[in-house]
């Protein structure tokens, strides 16, 4: 089995950030 | 039509709280994908990017397809929610283009030997995030907001053919995408482990898009609530 896991971390944090930035984003711009 | 801030703060509030139950919906979709999906044997860790690749690509369709519905409807209604709505999806859309073309490629390093090809899949999705940037330089070109309602429904419903066809681009051209695996009319050929995290993805990123396109039409509702105020 190849060792991709580095890429999977990499995808599912850029998920993340992308989802909790523009939550972060909304929020504030909701003030 | 009248709209009214207080009206508009609910909508916020609403449209906030269904992001919060999504947000905790996706970090549960990463314990399910981390902890009780298994690792396929070709690919190894990299596969489990399929719990949010494909998710998200579809929430981008959605949010370009619904711009394009209610833009028809804007034009036909002249209703400046409908307006509102399809500004909203639009800029949750471009997140979720985003979120697609960083995690294709991060998937397809390692799988393909490539960051990018121009294959037709990958092309087109591109061509439908630039289509809605260039809908957002539209609309800030425009100061009437009445004229920049109906132009920029003109090029929504124009980029709502963008849709299907970007959905049929693995079945018309010879790509190097994958087809939907889950699409097949024959049984899924996915392990039920795997087919199950798959469609958790789906559902947590269906509820991600309607908090984060609620609390977006909220704003847009209270700013233009408070421009008829000042009128």
């Amino acid at each position: 089995m190849p060792e991709t896991g580095n890429s999977m971390i990499a995808a599912y944090i850029v998920v993340a950030v992308i989802v909790i930035g523009y939550a972060f984003t909304l929020w504030r711009r909701s003030r | 039509m009248s709209i009214d801030v207080a009206s508009a703060e609910r909508t916020i509030r609403r449209g906030k709280a269904i992001t919060l139950a999504a947000m905790v919906g996706l970090a549960g979709l990463y314990l399910l994908a981390l902890r009780y999906t298994p690792t396929e044997r070709f690919e190894g860790l990299v596969q489990k990017v399929y719990y949010v690749h494909p998710p998200g690509a579809y929430a981008m369709q959605i949010a370009f397809g619904v711009v394009g519905v209610v833009s028809v409807l804007y034009l036909w209604l002249r209703d400046e929610r409908l307006d509102l709505v399809a500004e909203a999806s639009a800029e949750v859309g471009l997140v979720f283009g985003a979120m697609t073309l960083v995690t294709g490629p991060i998937w397809g390093q390692p799988t393909w030997g490539t960051w990018w090809t121009w294959d037709a899949r990958l092309t087109f999705t591109l061509i439908e995030v630039l289509v809605f940037a260039g809908y957002f330089a539209l609309r800030s070109a425009m100061q009437d907001s009445h004229e920049r309602a109906r132009y920029s429904a003109v090029l929504g419903v124009m980029a709502l053919l963008l849709v299907p066809f970007n959905h049929l681009t693995v079945y018309l051209f010879n790509t190097t995408h994958p087809k939907p695996i889950t699409l097949q009319t024959n049984k899924p050929q996915l392990p039920d482990e795997m087919l199950r995290t798959f469609l958790v993805g789906f559902g947590v990123f269906t509820v991600l898009y309607l908090g984060f396109v609620i609390t977006r039409y909220g704003i847009g509702l209270r700013r233009a609530a408070m421009e008829a105020d000042h009128a």
